[in-house]
């Protein structure tokens, strides 16, 4: 008999594994570079969702991305800057020109964001 | 002759935070970094006109009035003078100047009518709000600046900063007209008290429902800063372009690009530094894997700097034989003393002669070495030393953003003659 304790949740199961997925490859990063990662599908639904709603202000207000329907101009046009991942990161975590840094994103969230940008991109 | 040079990437350093300087890591890692070429020598791009005009992106409609055989744009907002572009002249022609807009430049509308634009004075006895009409009635002066973007040489830091990655050409020396803001202050009474900074805001539009500070243009600079600033209206001898803050902008001598405020809609003294991020934490020179903060050194005052553009600059052939080594030095904050150019990567100094007048402390000298080059590949490199000994950087001040890149190494030409 199943507890109830432990009663399958898909929606914390996806979670945690998107969780995991991130810090595994956060940590093949350091080792092997992030080509080790690239060659993986990025989590592109939960990379979309950060970048339109997920962070202040979302990054859609000022940025165009043509994967996730946005269409800033405050910023650099994504599609034509193409950032690599590195270069998102950078951007994200310590801000850059009048970008501020978006200290509140955790680590697995930045990694998640910087794979969808870069992807969407083509840059990866 | 070999002075002992005041480093100023050191005396920066120095005047940081223990933290800054523990985090720095300027060790063995640092220096080594440093000895590498530069990033991109321009002899390893094609002979001819470099970067396929087919990939070139267009000029944006601000800015159309560019040359765009001079410039390469690297978004709308980022465009570069190209290496080879720069003459002996001393003035950067404005159609050839680079374009740094932290925010897209707000409606062209606003040049409608100059004189009607408004900017607030704060921080001083009779604070009020001005016109440029208004201004234009107090005094008038011009002064020859040069306007680098913080971020210039970025493209020669190896870890691949975000930002721009530019080489040398987001930097000009420009003559700009406008009232001198002491003359401002003594008209408005003077100062209220001793507030420690001098303030500009932006008057840039803003999406709206976001909190202000976080997208806000708005730079702080030591009071001191206000004895040779001026609000300019004119530029290069014409009205102020929109694409370079018209009608109106807080020029700021010796201090780096961003803390020009374009658009200027408010000038103000204040106790502390603006609230703003970009000036909390933005144009920080934050550590190499440290978080951008506020008790780190902020982008104001530029250093001893220098660099060569020519003969070969963006793979332009060169003939062996007699040929004369031009470039730019400037000091930063004090005037320029001496320049010397090596053809050997830095092994031998020969010093240059400055030509051309000598338009202030603030602007930048052409200077002139002509040498015999022979066939084979050359590391063109010069060095700068201002009046007070400061001499330009041999390596890099490694940061996180790739702000004040002033190593003469890192700004080699690498030539290539036949």
């Amino acid at each position: 008999m199943q507890s109830r304790f432990f009663k399958p949740n898909p929606a914390s199961r996806r979670l945690i594994g998107r969780r995991t997925r991130n810090l595994c490859a956060a940590g093949l990063s350091l080792i092997a570079g992030a080509t080790a990662w690239a060659a993986e599908p990025p989590n592109a639904e939960a990379g979309r969702a950060l970048f339109l709603k997920s962070t202040t202000p979302a990054c859609a207000v000022c940025h165009t991305l043509a994967d996730a329907g946005a269409a800033g101009t405050i910023g650099p046009n994504l599609d034509e800057l193409k950032p690599d991942a590195n270069r998102v990161t950078q951007a994200v975590r310590n801000g850059i020109g009048v970008m501020p840094a978006f200290e509140a994103l955790s680590d697995a969230d930045v990694q998640a964001l910087a794979q969808y940008v870069s992807g969407a991109t083509g840059a990866q | 002759m070999e002075t002992t040079p005041r480093n100023p990437a050191r005396r920066r350093l120095l005047a940081g935070s223990a933290s800054a300087l523990a985090a720095a890591g300027l060790g063995a890692s640092g220096i080594a970094r440093a000895s590498d070429a530069p990033a991109k020598p321009a002899a390893a791009a094609p002979a001819a006109k470099p970067a396929a005009a087919s990939t070139a992106k267009p000029l944006p409609p601000y800015a159309a009035w560019k040359d765009a055989d001079s410039v390469i744009v690297h978004s709308a907002n980022t465009i570069e003078t190209r290496r080879s572009a720069f003459g002996d002249g001393i003035i950067t022609p404005s159609r050839q100047l680079y374009v740094r807009n932290n925010l897209p430049p707000p409606d062209a509308a606003i040049l409608d009518d100059r004189d009607g634009w408004k900017v607030e004075i704060q921080g001083v006895k009779q604070p009020r709000t001005l016109t440029v009409g208004d201004l234009k009635t107090l005094g008038v002066e011009s002064i020859a600046t040069v306007l680098q973007c913080s971020g210039n040489g970025r493209g020669f830091f190896p870890h691949k900063p975000s930002g721009t990655p530019w080489e040398v050409g987001a930097a000009g020396c420009v003559m700009w007209t406008g009232v001198p803001v002491r003359t401002l202050v003594e008209y408005l009474g003077g100062l209220d008290g001793t507030p420690a900074f001098m303030t500009g805001t932006g008057g840039e539009v803003l999406p709206e429902g976001l909190d202000p500070k976080s997208l806000l243009v708005e730079r702080s600079v030591p009071r001191e800063a206000m004895q040779d600033a001026m609000l300019a209206w004119e530029m290069n001898g014409e009205p102020l372009s929109l694409a370079h803050g018209g009608p109106l902008r807080l020029i700021v001598p010796g201090y780096t690009g961003v803390n020009n405020v374009k658009y200027i809609k408010r000038l103000a003294f204040t106790a502390e530094q603006s609230p703003a991020k970009i000036q909390q934490t933005g144009y920080r020179l934050t550590p190499m894997d440290a978080k951008p903060s506020p008790d780190q050194p902020s982008v104001w005052a530029m250093e001893p700097k220098s660099w060569i553009n020519a003969p070969g600059a963006n793979g332009q052939a060169v003939k062996a034989g007699r040929v004369v080594v031009r470039g730019v030095a400037f000091g930063g904050m004090h005037a320029v003393k001496r320049v010397d150019v090596s053809i050997d990567g830095g092994k031998t100094w020969k010093q240059a002669a400055l030509i051309g007048p000598d338009l202030g402390k603030y602007a930048w000298r052409q200077f002139a070495l002509p040498v015999e080059l022979t066939a084979g590949q050359h590391m063109l490199v010069s060095r700068v030393e201002d009046t007070q000994g400061n001499v330009q950087v041999e390596n890099r001040f490694e940061n996180a953003p790739g702000y004040i890149n002033s190593s003469w190494r890192d700004h080699g030409l690498a030539i290539n003659v036949s």
